[in-house]
């Protein structure tokens, strides 16, 4: 499950899962509702797969996202699907998407960065929640 | 999810200053002076922006006060519209969330001889003509590719990289903030991640609250500086408003990654991650203010490209070169920034970092920096408004250099955040209600146009109001949109 909040110049991202994987996916997913009008119309057709070292599970999820953040901007490309498994020192991370299309993408936010401020990564009653705000 | 009001001190020092007083919280080294008025001191109240004014405050080696312009809002880290001055000489620190992600986002103000009954005929050509040139928005490249060495050797060179390709005029140079070339920016400290989304996108306007407007002189406040400036009533001007694009955020982006470890390092604590830093002669900031500054480089290159394209449209619209229809810059501002500069703090002259997030530099008459044909009077001073009401030409004044490092605002400063402001706008056609107000819009994202909506923001005539009041920098010229292009 993953939303966006909202932030006076800015928006945040929220996503809620049973366990870590999902969470990281999920707060993935919700970064490019911010990126594209809907999702949905990414298709899977090119992987790329992201390994990240790192033990801190706040900061491991800020590099997972501007990774992500990155390849899209320098690739031009747009992703859809995530699958991520989160080790005690680090993850490895597959999305999967296409390059943009204007004929099909509609974009709606340039995001320009991931930040600090806010970075929540937690255990809840039921799960895990994330929550990080990215600079439009 | 606003996390609510602010609860803590405001005093009023006058009728446009209030203190958070270092009383306030054990850890502020130095007050928080927030420059606002009756009125807008109530909407500032609403967000947690002075709580941030009061994290800047303990920032190590600030001097004077954390200060906030009256255009503050809500950021993250910093507030937006914020001033912090720090001696390298006494442990200051540098920010890169002091800066902000968009390095050397700026506003350039182009002149033209036309006056409205010439362009408001044309307008719509004009506007389709622009939206079409110009790439906007998210996912566009530019028509100006250069390969990995040439991004390099354009963030050395600032704007003379390009214009020594006919893609300006010299003269373009003098009037931008620091000749368009910030001293001791090195390049090969900018990464390859950093290069390579600078390598397409220079010459492109981004998204957010980027713009180009074409603008009419509304009202003129003081026609003495106006006709220094070359303003005059009914005068048409462009005012184009980006940064330093991917190229910047990356720099910021691998600025706060290596400082991950600085705070612990130099025995600094944080209120909040965002505002890492680390002092100004260690060997992490050395390495970041090289990287910033030849990003601020590539931001003058960037907005010299975006007026270099803007003439090419009027000079095919109207059929008339665009010397010959006086497409002359006015001036060049950064308003995301840091740089090393003079300041008299308690009596004593100083170097310092001033760190401008949001806000604006404001030197008076008689300063330096002032290019020549401007000394006499002051810097100008551009202030973009919102795409419906207006934005504005000030000129800055002796204030800034007693109380603000030299500094003043920077917009209007956001109301309501992007959700609400898109759940205001459901149902309704920002573009018709634009063109009803005589605004001929184009957006490349609907959401873009909905969540910059007018009412999205302050009133940017208040906020000027205020600076002027302090005399930080006093109105020239009001000027109001007729022609938008957003991203």
């Amino acid at each position: 499950m993953y939303e966006l909040f909202e932030h006076t110049a800015d928006l945040g991202l929220r996503a809620t899962a049973a366990d870590l994987n999902t969470l990281f996916a999920e707060a993935a997913a919700c970064l490019f509702t911010a990126v594209v009008e809907d999702i949905s119309t990414v298709r899977p057709e090119v992987a790329v797969t992201v390994e990240l070292a790192g033990g801190e599970r706040e900061y491991l999820l800020f590099d997972w996202l501007k990774e992500l953040l990155y390849r899209s901007d320098a690739d031009h490309l747009l992703f859809g699907k995530f699958e991520v498994r989160v080790r005690d020192d680090g993850l490895t991370g597959s999305a999967w998407g296409e390059p943009f299309d204007p004929a099909r993408h509609v974009l709606s936010h340039e995001v320009k960065a991931i930040t600090y401020h806010g970075l929540v990564v937690e255990r809840t009653d039921d799960g895990w929640l994330a929550e990080v705000i990215v600079d439009i | 999810m606003s996390k609510g009001a602010y609860t803590g001190p405001l005093e009023k020092v006058d009728s446009c200053c209030y203190r958070i007083p270092k009383a306030y919280r054990p850890d502020m080294r130095v007050d928080g002076l927030i420059f606002a008025n009756e009125t807008l001191i109530e909407s500032i109240r609403k967000d947690q922006s002075p709580d941030q004014v009061a994290n800047v405050a303990t920032l190590h080696g600030i001097q004077g006060a954390s200060l906030a312009m009256p255009d503050i809002h809500w950021g993250y880290g910093f507030c937006i519209g914020g001033v912090c001055a720090t001696d390298p000489a006494d442990g200051g620190v540098i920010s890169p969330g002091g800066v902000g992600y968009d390095i050397n986002c700026g506003v350039r103000l182009v002149k033209t001889n036309l006056f409205l009954d010439d362009v408001k005929h044309r307008i719509r050509d004009l506007v389709k003509g622009l939206f079409y040139t110009i790439p906007a928005g998210a996912g566009k490249s530019g028509r100006y590719k250069f390969d990995t060495t040439e991004v390099r050797r354009l963030m050395g060179e600032g704007p003379r990289f390009v214009i020594d390709r006919d893609l300006g005029v010299a003269r373009d140079l003098t009037h931008t903030e620091a000749l368009g070339r910030i001293e001791d920016a090195d390049p090969d400290e900018v990464s390859d991640h950093a290069v390579k989304r600078g390598s397409e996108q220079c010459g492109t306007l981004g998204s957010g609250n980027h713009f180009l407007e074409v603008q009419v002189v509304d009202s003129v406040f003081d026609a003495d500086v106006a006709a220094t400036f070359g303003l005059e009533l009914n005068q048409v001007c462009v005012m184009i408003h980006s940064g330093s694009r991917g190229l910047g955020y990356q720099v910021c982006d691998d600025a706060l990654a290596q400082f991950r470890t600085a705070p612990a390092k130099y025995g600094i604590t944080l209120p909040d991650r965002q505002l890492a830093c680390a002092p100004a002669t260690s060997p992490e900031g050395r390495k970041y203010i090289a990287a910033m500054r030849a990003a601020a480089n590539y931001g003058f290159c960037n907005r010299q490209l975006l007026m270099h394209q803007t003439r090419e449209v009027f000079a095919s619209v109207f059929g008339r070169s665009w010397e010959d229809l006086g497409m002359e810059l006015l001036y060049d501002v950064a308003h995301n920034i840091a740089k090393l500069e003079d300041h008299t703090v308690d009596g004593k002259k100083k170097k310092v970092w001033v760190h401008r997030k949001g806000a604006t530099r404001a030197f008076p008459a008689g300063h330096p920096e002032v290019p020549e044909a401007f000394r006499a009077v002051g810097q100008p001073v551009i202030i973009p408004g919102d795409m419906g009401r207006a934005s504005w030409v000030l000129v800055g004044a002796a204030g800034s250099m007693e109380r603000t490092f030299g500094s003043t605002c920077h917009g209007a400063g956001r109301a309501m955040s992007r959700t609400a402001a898109k759940t205001m706008a459901s149902g309704r056609k920002i573009e018709k209600e634009l063109e009803a107000r005589g605004v001929i819009a184009m957006a490349s994202s609907r959401m873009g146009l909905a969540e910059e909506q007018p009412a999205a923001y302050k009133n940017v005539d208040q906020v000027v109001d205020v600076v002027h009041a302090a005399n930080l920098s006093r109105k020239v010229a009001r000027m109001r949109p007729i022609g938008v292009i957003k991203g």
